[in-house]
């Protein structure tokens, strides 16, 4: 049994390893950064521990996602619902804004309101989130069999009850795809948030652009990269294991 | 049970504009640049008998709200193109009452009842546009009483931060457009050449096919700001070895890290669609026409290439809009642009010109967002073709 589980979540967890790895040992990395940039003073970057940086960079996308899938599941479902299918086109075209607004604009305007610090950058990647989440959402519960939703009446299911046990696990799949593409682009753009002063792992690569160490500039995009096909392989495991 | 619950949440909607109103501030008024302002909210800016005036059109919107016919429509569409219009006027009428003549340096700052309103307004005009089908030169004409009410109140508005730092370097602006506008386009024109032929090789071969895709799909997971950090060592060692290159101005940084970084994300979803576009023309077409005797260049010319413009449109409108927002991060390692304002603006903390740039960055977004999908539609109308990618 456990050995099946691990054989499953082997791929991410693989990814997993060799992020904290290089986390939290980098010392083994120096030979090869040194390699990047041979004159220069240190080649790891020294502010910062790296593994915090993670962890406030995931802290980031994880707020972020998670007001994303609130409002964005919650809006499509709202307008998928009698009451408020007048509201659908609206949504759908406010939810195709929100990606039309350069992630780097959003921030700056963001920062007159709420400060410098991390709540600009969580700001701008709800909005640049929430399109793919509404725009799945969507499909995934205007796609279903309409006879599947007549079986469910049939039953004498209510609207509640219909949503809960047949529309939003037969819609999952496709919900969840939509998840998958929100949070991986996110951890990218996330990166944005250390020009106004989040520290995350955007820090190491303005450091680098800044005093121009390419080595810096590495590590920042390495973890990134890796934290990225971490959590992607891990919605892979998990949207395989539903079908 | 639709039509009885439906206007409830309209109504809901526009009692909340209505507080939002009145209750967040207006604008603000700061004795100079750097000093934070104080903020008025619409009462105390232009007196209360005016604020209630600038109500009525929202209690025009409630009654109408209540009844959802076409012309309950048209009348809400009409209501609020003249708030569309009147909306810079309030500034105005503020900086007239509260500034001080004695201080010259002041200046009015927008609030955030000012931009809530704009974007209220802006969402209303969707909807209404939708629902009453407007579109071509009948939505154009809606906007001109819009644009002649800015026009007419932009004159009573120099006191305007934004105004004032535009004005303090309007070539800067002006240098700095310019320049945004050609990385952008540079980097969409480049990518729409070279993306076609990437995608005409991959249908040649699967091989390639999967290689390509898995390259761009590479890149593409690199942050963007990574990207344009690491092209600088690499160019730099180029161009000091290389004589012509350094000729033609490419260095470590500006305009060429920038340009070649714009150009490796505009990729990905220019092949994506080109190659789409070309496969996905249904055989059973491809068939008809060479069973008319089309050569294979007249095929490719007069029934693939019509057939797969709306789709590479498409591509071409996602990857401009992408380009113009990387663009601005592309100021990092002084490439120029839009971007330098606002990184300006946040190292001395003076956050309306952080707007100056942030601002026309973002109405160009959204300007070749709406023109590109506008004629997408239109091109998709008219051949017919219903592909299931847009929108």
């Amino acid at each position: 049994m456990i050995s099946r589980c691990l054989k499953r979540w082997a791929v991410p967890l693989a990814w997993l390893v060799l992020l904290l790895a290089l986390a939290t040992g980098g010392e083994w990395l120096e030979p090869l950064l040194r390699w990047s940039e041979p004159e220069a003073r240190r080649v790891l970057y020294p502010q910062a521990d790296l593994l915090t940086l993670l962890l406030r960079h995931l802290q980031v996308v994880a707020i972020a996602s998670s007001l994303a899938v609130v409002i964005g599941v919650g809006a499509a479902i709202l307008v998928t619902r009698p009451a408020g299918r007048d509201f659908l086109p609206l949504v759908a075209q406010v939810a195709s804004m929100g990606q039309t607004f350069p992630p780097v604009a959003v921030l700056a305007l963001a920062v007159p309101v709420l400060g410098f610090g991390t709540w600009p950058i969580i700001v701008a990647l709800l909005l640049y989130g929430l399109l793919p989440i509404v725009r799945n959402t969507l499909a995934g519960l205007e796609g279903l069999d309409p006879g599947v939703e007549e079986a469910a009446r049939g039953m004498g299911m209510g609207a509640a009850q219909r949503l809960w046990q047949v529309e939003l696990p037969l819609a999952a799949p496709v919900i969840l795809a939509g998840i998958r593409t929100s949070v991986t682009v996110n951890i990218a753009t996330a990166a944005l948030g250390a020009t106004v002063g989040a520290s995350n792992l955007g820090a190491p690569i303005i450091a680098g652009i800044v005093n121009g160490n390419t080595a810096y500039i590495l590590q920042g995009a390495l973890l990134i990269g890796l934290l990225a096909l971490t959590v992607d392989s891990f919605f892979a495991r998990l949207l395989s294991g539903r079908q | 049970m639709l039509r009885r619950e439906a206007p409830i949440n309209r109504v809901v909607l526009t009692l909340m504009a209505l507080v939002i109103w009145l209750w967040l501030p207006l604008g603000s008024i700061a004795p100079n640049r750097i000093m934070p302002g104080t903020a008025y909210p619409l009462a105390q800016a232009v007196g209360w008998p005016l604020a209630m005036v600038s109500c009525l059109p929202l209690l025009g919107l409630l009654a109408v709200a209540w009844r959802p016919t076409r012309s309950g429509y048209r009348v809400a569409l009409a209501l609020t193109l003249l708030m569309l219009a009147a909306l810079p006027f309030w500034l105005a009428l503020m900086a007239q009452q509260l500034l001080d003549p004695e201080l010259p340096q002041a200046r009015v700052g927008i609030g955030a009842a000012w931009w809530l309103m704009l974007f209220w307004l802006s969402l209303l005009l969707i909807e209404l546009r939708t629902r009453l089908a407007l579109a071509g030169w009948r939505l154009a004409l809606s906007f001109v009483p819009v644009l002649a009410g800015w026009w007419l109140a932009g004159k009573g508005l120099e006191s305007l931060a934004l105004r004032q730092e535009l004005e303090g370097r309007g070539e800067a602006f002006g240098e700095a457009l310019i320049q945004h506008l050609l990385l952008v386009g540079g980097a969409v024109g480049m990518s729409l050449l070279l993306g076609a032929a990437i995608a005409l090789a991959m249908r040649q071969s699967p091989r390639v096919e999967r290689l390509g895709f898995a390259l761009l799909n590479f890149l593409q997971t690199i942050p963007s700001l990574a990207l344009f950090g690491l092209l600088l060592a690499p160019l730099a060692w180029l161009s000091a070895r290389v004589d012509w290159l350094s000729a033609l101005g490419v260095s470590g940084i500006g305009w060429a890290p920038a340009f070649l970084a714009l150009l490796g994300y505009s990729l990905l979803p220019m092949v994506r669609n080109t190659f789409v576009a070309l496969s996905g023309v249904e055989p059973g077409v491809l068939e008809a026409a060479r069973g008319m005797g089309m050569s294979r260049g007249q095929v490719f010319r007069q029934v693939r290439l019509p057939l797969a413009l709306p789709v590479v449109l498409e591509g071409v409108r996602i990857t401009t809009v992408q380009a113009i927002g990387l663009t601005a991060v592309a100021a990092l390692i002084g490439a120029g642009g839009l971007g330098t304002f606002i990184f300006q603006g946040l190292g001395q903390a003076a956050m309306d010109l952080v707007l100056l740039g942030a601002l026309p960055i973002l109405v160009m977004a959204l300007a070749v967002d709406a023109l590109l999908g506008a004629l997408t539609r239109r091109l998709d109308h008219r051949s017919g073709q219903t592909t299931g990618t847009i929108g």
